[in-house]
């Protein structure tokens, strides 16, 4: 069709490096990358307050469940990242820090309960 | 979607019934008069499979990714035909003799 095609030589075209990108796909995918992350930090707080890390170790062990997810939503998108987002970054490294303080809350709480009430 | 939410509940609950089991293992421990330095291995196994099933769940439950690029296959525009604009009524209308010379009443 004479519109479709118009389009895309003007993508190709066009003097800018952007890329069309369907926006809203992207928005969806990145808050799913957002939940799974932060779930998974309160999730691995938990453990950590149940199993008694106290100190360095429990830092070691959230930077360790960040990378198996990490991994795991890698696999999920099939590991052809330029599908389903703009960059690697995004299914990396986004929101490690963000669950930094969801997981000391819950490894806190956890570790209240059973260790010490 | 359903199934996930399942596993994840499951998950929550090996975790409870592992932090259970550690309050009632310190309470043994103060009896014995010793100190906690790890749960029993039991404990460690069943903390492990619940963080398992936790990560499936959080990776499968949330919305599926969907493709970026507006020219991939499942992100094709197909509701047109349902735009009233498009829509053609067939009608016999058509074979009605319409007679250029009559005229509107004044």
């Amino acid at each position: 069709m004479a519109g479709e095609g118009d389009l895309r030589t003007s993508a190709k075209e066009s003097e800018d490096d952007l890329p069309i990108l369907n926006a809203e796909n992207l928005q969806s995918n990145i808050k799913s990358v957002y939940y799974s992350r932060t779930f998974l930090s309160i999730i691995g707080g938990v453990v950590a307050g149940i199993w008694g890390f106290t100190g360095l170790t429990g830092f070691v062990f959230y930077f360790l469940v960040m990378a198996v997810a990490s991994l795991g939503l890698a696999a999920k998108a099939k590991f052809s990242v330029n599908k389903y987002f703009d960059s690697w970054n995004r299914i990396l490294i986004d929101g490690v820090f963000g669950g930094l303080m969801s997981f000391v809350l819950s490894w806190a709480f956890a570790y209240d309960i059973v260790h010490i009430f | 979607m359903r199934f996930g939410f399942m596993v994840g509940i499951l998950g929550g609950f090996l975790l409870a019934h592992a932090g259970y089991a550690t309050i009632q293992y310190r309470g043994m421990l103060k009896i014995v008069e010793e100190e906690f330095s790890c749960p029993p291995m039991n404990v460690v196994i069943g903390l492990l499979l619940g963080l398992a099933l936790c990560i499936w769940a959080a990776l499968a439950s949330p919305a599926k990714f969907k493709s970026i690029h507006p020219d991939s296959e499942e992100n094709r525009v197909v509701s047109l035909p349902a735009n009233l604009d498009f829509m053609i009524f067939n009608h016999r209308g058509k074979v009605f003799p319409s007679n250029a010379e009559f005229k509107l009443k004044k």
